[in-house]
């Protein structure tokens, strides 16, 4: 059964290497995203030392760090999952011997797993030559990087899992699906880091899972979060995770119900 | 006058479907106007920490923002191409709109339409009007014939660039997915492009030009001598970036290859 | 007058060559090798208006991609192509004015409102005039029995109305050849027949042209006096559906039960004159096969009331135009697996 569930992540990793002008566009994309960022803030800094607690040269760090874990955890599953359901197809997932939450979230790996190896590492190696990234020196840094850069992609999934199973309950969710992608670039401090905001609606996004995503881990990699407060935004991570299965669940088991009741 | 007529025919089409899902309309009503707020709340926390972006000041981009909302409400409204890849090329739906007797993308175009876009176009105006105000703008009679005929062209430059990327799902053999991609970029000519380095400068004005949808034709009724040069550029851009899409959609159309069965 | 004129016609796909695996993949990232399959290859034939032509053929033999380039929808690699005065894909729209497509796959009326509203757009798209339209709707909805259905969805409708529904669109604006890519897909016996009898009613009355392709050969033996049979973008045949049953046609069979036991000899030479051959499992079991230049009578003369035969039971069976059809692909097969798979392309 397990060797099941891995054959969707080969299969997805296989198929990302198939569309190869979203390859080669996406890297140039990429770096467009993290240049203009970068110019933007430094006409910000102009010549003032530090905004919202970060100096102009962990700006940069946070900028691109930022976009190329993005490049990681993104995935089109709030997509996939509306289609199928908008088509018809989730009916014959159900009677599959399969969880089919559990082969998207599969799915969504094998994309990940692309996007790490040949999207964000050559991405970041880029990046380094063209703007004045610096790299953590500290291995812990590292290690809680990538670690926490894991869980991002599975908050970032558990999002896209709801928003695409909103599809079930109105007829057209592409609408959902643009607000979904506009909140997650805008508060999970992909755009602008959290500490910037205005303090109020920083505040409240302390309390929003969003900022598990872009901006607690980019926290780590530019060190303004260090040694033992890398546990504790880790545990915010995982608090998020844990939280975001309820939701899921009941929204699974109300998609089920509703698709039998009403014949899908 | 058959294009036209066939307008309001699908126009009336879209508000029958339409008002059996008159939940969904809200919706993305309520989701295209938040994704505007969200692009104004990035200006406004930028200018909570510095008074001036490369010499412009928040009013100004605020300005150049609400300029930039009417092309866009436009675009979205009447060239909807998000999902043509998949619905046209990969379900094969291009079969249907080629047996039929009305050129192709306008098909496409109308098959798609959007009205609600436009609620963002009527926004754009009233924040053009607010921050004009705060900015003590002095209008004279020929600025509003200009504005009309720089915010048609802007559509049209946004519409060219949006045709030649979707135009390359008839040449790759995958699908491609470069319009998500674009979104993000899309958004970069509402800034002043000064602050950028001269490649993406160049990249901007020239190859993806979308800084002649925000910031160069919006300078002009600044009063912002040192790009208006370009402003007036803004109708030649739309006539070359409309033809390169056509171009690139015709030529396009002739490989089509047509779905699996 | 010629409807349809095709010359030498081909369509060649370039489809990429996938390297299997990890590795394989990783190289098709950098670099690509494509196959070259024609799925159209140098076919010629001309149909005149007014005919009924029926075109066959396996998955993959090319049917729909010929299709798809006489309406205009595929531009053709090769070869020369008139349809109706027009070359389809230089003047797409304005000879699409005067064909009529349906796929009975893919619908092309609209999914959430009501067929009626799906019409009323094709009659401006089509530039149909008022009148012209509520003639020709009325015509066609008391034809095709569609009354009630005209103000439900389409998603509302059984695959039989819907394809009823389908034909009207397509239809509306009175093309002079239509094109119908397996019209019958998918529905049940009485839709069928009703359809057919439509096509044949609407060809009689209106002189259409109609090309269409299909997997039911009942579709072709009650609508075409012509059948083209493809096999691997090749026309294999294209002629008379009676000139294809004696061409491929075994003639008759004809089945002997003994009620004692008879030797194949002793059969083979009492017909020794008829060029028949015999067959037997056993002494008590023979069947003949009767080609179709011969008289099934002139055989049973022979056999019935020879005193050391005792018949039991006779049974005569033709060879349907499925089991030639069957026969032909099979045949046409076996030269294939020689090719090793090619991609096909539909």
């Amino acid at each position: 059964m397990l060797s099941a569930y891995t054959d969707f992540i080969r299969i997805r990793f296989l198929t990302m290497l198939a569309y190869r002008v979203n390859y080669y566009s996406g890297i140039l994309i990429y770096m467009l995203n993290i240049g203009v960022y970068y110019f933007t803030w430094q006409a910000i800094y102009g010549d003032r030392g530090e905004i919202g607690g970060f100096t102009a040269s962990q700006m940069t760090t946070y900028i691109a760090v930022s976009w190329m874990a993005r490049a990681f955890y993104f995935n089109n599953l709030d997509r996939e999952i509306a289609t199928d359901i908008r088509d018809g197809s989730i009916a014959i997932q159900f009677i599959r011997p399969y969880n089919y939450l559990f082969v998207k979230m599969m799915q969504g790996f094998g994309e990940g797993l692309f996007r790490f190896t040949l999207f964000m590492i050559p991405g970041m190696l880029l990046a380094l030559l063209l703007f004045p990234v610096r790299l953590p020196s500290d291995p812990i840094a590292w290690v809680g990087f990538l670690v926490m850069l894991f869980f991002s992609f599975l908050i970032n999934s558990q999002l896209n899992i709801l928003t695409g199973l909103m599809a079930f309950f109105v007829e057209n969710n592409e609408g959902i699906m643009r607000m979904k992608r506009v909140i997650v670039d805008l508060f999970s401090g992909l755009v602008i880091p959290i500490s910037l905001f205005p303090g109020w609606l920083s505040a409240i996004m302390q309390w929003l899972p969003f900022q598990a995503i872009t901006y607690l881990p980019g926290s780590v990699f530019t060190g303004r979060t260090q040694g033992t407060g890398i546990l504790e935004v880790f545990g915010i991570q995982v608090v998020w995770f844990v939280a975001l299965l309820i939701p899921i669940f009941f929204m699974w088991r109300a998609a089920r119900k509703r698709l039998f009741v009403q014949g899908g | 006058m058959y294009y036209i007529g066939l307008v309001f025919e699908y126009l009336k089409n879209y508000m029958k479907t339409r008002l059996t899902y008159r939940a969904d309309f809200w919706v993305e009503v309520v989701s295209d106007l938040l994704m505007q707020a969200s692009n104004l709340i990035f200006i406004f926390v930028v200018f909570g920490h510095t008074n001036s972006l490369g010499g412009w000041s928040e009013a100004e981009v605020v300005f150049v923002y609400g300029f930039f909302m009417v092309p866009f409400g436009l675009f979205s409204c009447f060239v909807n191409l998000w999902n043509f890849s998949d619905r046209y090329i990969v379900k094969g739906e291009m079969d249907r709109i080629l047996t039929r007797p009305a050129y192709n993308l306008f098909q496409i175009f109308l098959e798609n339409i959007d009205p609600p876009g436009l609620i963002g176009s009527l926004i754009g105006i009233v924040i053009m009007i607010i921050s004009g105000g705060q900015l003590g703008l002095d209008l004279v009679w020929w600025h509003l014939p200009v504005m009309i005929l720089f915010a048609i062209s802007a559509t049209l430059i946004y519409t060219g660039i949006y045709i030649a990327l979707t135009s390359l799902s008839f040449y790759s053999d995958s699908p491609t997915g470069i319009i998500p991609l674009m979104y993000n970029i899309q958004n970069y000519g509402r800034y002043p492009v000064t602050i950028y380095n001269r490649a993406i400068q160049f990249l901007l004005t020239w190859i993806l030009p979308f800084a002649f949808v925000g910031i160069y034709p919006a300078s002009l009724f600044l009063g912002r001598e040192e790009m208006t040069h370009m402003a007036w550029l803004t109708p030649v851009m739309a006539a070359i970036f409309l033809t390169i899409g056509l171009t690139s959609w015709n030529v396009g159309v002739k490989k089509y290859r047509g779905a699996g069965s | 007058m010629k409807a349809i004129e095709v010359e030498h016609l081909s369509k060649i796909f370039k489809v990429q060559k996938s390297r299997g695996g990890l590795k394989g993949a990783l190289q098709d990232l950098f670099s690509r090798q494509y196959n070259e399959v024609a799925a159209v290859n140098d076919i010629s034939f001309s149909i005149p208006a007014g005919e009924i032509c029926g075109y066959i053929g396996e998955n993959g033999a090319g049917k729909s991609t010929t299709i798809k380039m006489l309406t205009g929808i595929l531009v053709p690699t090769a070869g020369k192509l008139n349809v109706g005065g027009y070359v389809p894909h230089e003047e797409r729209e304005k000879f699409v004015r005067n064909i009529g497509v349906v796929f009975g796959q893919r619908s092309q009326l609209w999914w959430d409102i009501g067929v009626i509203e799906s019409f009323g757009l094709l009659r401006k798209v089509y530039g149909v005039s008022e009148q012209d339209y509520k003639k020709r709707l009325d015509e066609l909805v008391q034809r095709l029995d569609l009354g009630d259905l005209l103000s439900r969805p389409v998603r509302k409708l059984s695959l039989g109305q819907r394809m009823r529904c389908e034909l009207v669109a397509a239809l509306l604006h009175n093309p002079s050849i239509v094109f119908l890519d397996e019209p019958t897909i998918g529905l049940d016996i009485i839709v069928k027949t009703e359809i057919r009898e439509f096509l044949k009613d609407m060809n009689r009355q209106h002189g259409t042209t109609i090309l269409l392709t299909t997997h039911d050969l009942q579709d072709i033996e009650a609508l075409c006096s012509r059948v083209i049979m493809l096999d691997e973008g090749r026309i294999i045949y294209d002629g008379g559906l009676d000139t294809l049953k004696t061409r491929w046609g075994q003639g008759t069979r004809v089945t002997f039960q003994f009620g004692t036991a008879c030797p194949l000899g002793r059969l083979q030479s009492l017909t020794s004159e008829l060029y028949v051959s015999w067959t037997a499992d056993n002494d008590l079991h023979a069947e003949v096969l009767v080609p179709a230049e011969l008289n099934v009578s002139d055989v049973l003369a022979k056999i019935v009331g020879q005193p050391d035969i005792a018949i039991t039971d006779i049974k005569i069976t033709e060879t349907t135009t499925d089991e030639i059809v069957r026969q032909i692909y099979q045949t046409g097969s076996a030269t294939k697996e020689t090719q090793g798979g090619t991609v096909s392309h539909a």
